[in-house]
């Protein structure tokens, strides 16, 4: 028990970081889905994609662990490039693979979305690199360590955190407080009635994407500066844990999404800690299976009528 | 259609016709005993083909060939049942190659010094199936009840599950500081996975099979269970069952109201496929002797994916090409081979973007708005045997309106 009291806080914070990046990339699952119904499999390597641009950027103004220009600019070049580009590449997947099977088939866009994930793992695979690729973090962060009371945690991995959840923040205010926001909502509830209110539902559709994969983007972004590594599998797992944070929050559900991350992020790091660090994603499946069958509509969602 | 109509279309020459009735009615035609059983025949003599270029012009790739034609049944075989999963019950399981998976590791572990145990193949098999209906009832019955998109990602998870077990059972599991089992307990084998896996013992006294190189008797195996898959869902497609599976695929809610137990018959879909999944596996472990956890993973379930996609949803001679090509194609394009997931993604996508029913499809995956959509495609299937039948009874009108879900108001087409 006193084991148990001593290592608590750590690995609560410990949790709250992962957390938070599962939340981050839950976000694009649960706001794709909330309007169309559809598993966005590929979100997870957009986030991948998104860790690689930030590598990529870095490497232009990193040469031999030195920064050419400030650290500052660099980093919120390498954002710019990780949001947008990780942005611009889900329109697209939007526009090219989903958007012709909009009224197909149930499974048609899943299965196109298993092919886009694929596609782009094994593009970055082949044409990027194969091997893991090194992100410059230490002369772009501060390699501080912070400690308090017997909790310390790395600067970066509490900056992840706060970034995050500044971002969910500014989320969770365009989509409740603005008219667009509202249009999202809107949308969501009910495609016909919101196109008969006269809402631009495609401009809607393209607006989710956009931001949803701008915040995986984002994420890799900072994954990359926390553990100064991306590889091209990366999106894969974590991928699969967000979309499960999204289902425990309550799928479609923004703010659902967020608790849901930073549940399972906690959860993971507790059975690491105190059950068994071989059996973390097996205990986080678990977790999604109780879940999904004590409370299937998860914490925060509305009981959903079954599609058929 | 009327009888005009109707007249014309019979006056054009068969071959015309078949060739306008679309993939679902190639399908049709093909899935048809006296094509598949010349085609199991000839396939059957591929080996004796290969040995003589190989007795007569000095050919080299022989047995390397009958090796890739194994594999090629062995893949058709996968995807026949993960089409039964997806084409015909409409379920989207993702952790489909971990039954694979289990049945390679079940027969490893039942048929090698790993444990000490040496089962004789009956009793192998029939461990392999039954632990493959306990996982599939272990994931199904929770899962199942649950939106179909929830299965997905619960299937995913599991074949993670199953994966991460195979790696990490190497050892005792720890779980709360307590140790459980014996130090120096090793299950799986970890990343090594099981080798020296016994093969099949077949008696030196067998005609053909007894004296035949190890290749040719794996390869006949799984061509038998392929033929035997195939023989098993064609009987199928006509019950009951087949069409409750068809219903609610095509319409869930419709299949419900007429009656249609939706759970039982997914159920029953996801864990026929996982035993069949199983079996292959077992057959590839006693193959290759061994049971190696890099055979298992997700990219497998995304090839055989992209093999019944291709193949078309619910095609059964479709899955059996699919399957050849997907196989073959890497082989034949050396120089593109690190593409090759590239490629193959590709065709994924451009297949369900320009033609979502693949080679042979006789599932709508074009976008539909009506009800009627259904019963057109139901009755494409069956015109062309409907065609040959003297005349469609009532009752089998009946079977179709129950299994599409929808009463036929068409007069023209019950008369």
């Amino acid at each position: 028990m006193d084991y148990f009291l001593q290592n608590f806080p750590q690995q609560l914070v410990n949790g709250l970081e992962t957390g938070s990046l599962y939340a981050l990339i839950a976000l694009g699952y649960t706001l794709v889905y909330g309007i169309l119904e559809m598993l966005n499999f590929a979100h997870g390597d957009v986030y991948m994609v998104g860790g690689f641009l930030g590598a990529g950027v870095a490497g232009l103004f990193v040469h031999n662990g030195v920064a050419a220009v400030p650290a500052g600019l660099i980093v919120a070049l390498m954002a710019l490039a990780c949001m947008g580009g990780a942005g611009l590449l889900g329109v697209g997947i939007e526009r090219i693979a989903y958007r012709p099977l909009r009224n197909a088939n149930r499974l048609a866009p899943l299965i196109t979305a298993i092919g886009v994930s694929l596609f782009l793992r094994s593009i970055v695979e082949v044409q990027v690199s194969p091997a893991p690729v090194l992100v410059p973090s230490n002369a772009l962060v501060p390699q501080t360590v912070i400690q308090v009371g017997s909790v310390t945690t790395p600067f970066m991995a509490l900056a992840l955190f706060v970034a995050s959840v500044v971002l969910m923040l500014a989320l969770d205010v365009f989509v409740f407080r603005t008219r667009f926001g509202t249009a999202m909502r809107a949308t969501a509830q009910d495609r016909e009635a919101a196109t008969f209110m006269g809402i631009d539902v495609d401009r809607v559709i393209v607006a989710t994407f956009l931001i949803g994969s701008a915040l995986a983007g984002m994420g890799g972004l900072l994954f990359g500066l926390t553990f100064a590594t991306v590889n091209f599998f990366m999106g894969f797992l974590i991928g699969i844990k967000a979309f499960a944070a999204a289902v425990i929050g309550g799928i479609g559900n923004v703010r659902g999404a967020m608790v849901g991350g930073l549940f399972l992020g906690v959860l993971e790091s507790m059975v690491g800690g105190f059950i068994s660090t071989a059996f973390q994603d097996t205990f986080a499946f678990l977790a999604l299976i109780v879940v999904l069958l004590v409370r299937p509509q998860g914490l925060f969602g509305q009981p959903l009528p079954d599609r058929a | 259609m009327s009888a005009q109509a109707q007249a014309a279309e019979a006056e054009k020459p068969r071959l015309q016709r078949l060739w306008e009735s679309g993939p679902a009615g190639w399908n049709a035609a093909l899935t048809k005993p006296y094509v598949m059983i010349p085609f199991f025949a000839g396939a059957a003599t591929a080996p004796f083909l290969t040995q003589f270029f190989v007795d007569n012009f000095g050919w080299t790739g022989g047995e390397f060939w009958v090796r890739i034609l194994a594999t090629c049944a062995m893949y058709a075989t996968l995807a026949l049942s993960l089409n039964l999963v997806v084409g015909y019950a409409g379920l989207l399981n993702l952790g489909f190659i971990a039954f694979f998976g289990i049945g390679s590791y079940a027969y490893a572990l039942v048929a090698s010094e790993q444990l000490h145990q040496h089962f004789p193949l009956w009793l192998g098999l029939l461990t392999v199936i039954g632990v493959a209906i306990a996982f599939s009832l272990i994931i199904g019955v929770p899962s199942l009840r649950l939106r179909g998109d929830y299965l997905a990602i619960v299937t995913l998870g599991f074949g993670l599950i199953m994966q991460e077990l195979t790696l990490d059972l190497d050892r005792p599991p720890t779980l709360m500081g307590h140790q459980f089992g014996p130090n120096g307990l090793n299950i799986t084998g970890g990343t090594e996975g099981i080798h020296q896996v016994d093969a099949f013992r077949i008696p030196k006294n067998l005609p053909l099979l007894g004296t035949a190189p190890h290749s040719w008797v794996y390869y006949w195996i799984f061509l038998g269970f392929l033929a035997l898959c195939v023989f098993l869902l064609m009987r199928w497609r006509r019950t009951r069952t087949g069409r409750a599976w068809i219903a609610i695929r095509e319409d869930e809610l419709a299949a419900r109201t007429m009656g249609v137990n939706t759970f039982k018959y997914r159920l029953l879909a996801f864990t026929t496929s996982a035993v069949i999944a199983a079996i292959v596996g077992m057959i590839n472990a006693a193959w290759l002797f061994n049971a190696y956890p890099g055979n298992y993973d997700v990219q497998q379930t995304v090839l055989v994916f992209i093999m019944v996609i291709l193949g078309g949803l619910g095609s059964i001679p479709g899955a059996i090409i699919a399957a050849t090509l997907v196989t073959i194609l890497p082989f034949l394009l050396q120089p593109l081979i690190l593409y090759r997931y590239v490629v193959f993604s590709l065709i994924l996508i451009v297949i369900m973007i320009f033609r979502p029913e693949g080679l042979l499809g006789t599932v709508s995956m074009r976008p539909r708005k009506t009800l009627g959509g259904t019963i057109e495609l139901l009755t494409a299937e069956t015109a062309i045997e409907a065609s040959e039948l003297p005349a469609v009874t009532d009752t089998e009108v009946a079977d179709l309106e129950a299994a599409s879900g929808a009463i036929v108001e068409d007069p023209e087409w019950k008369a």
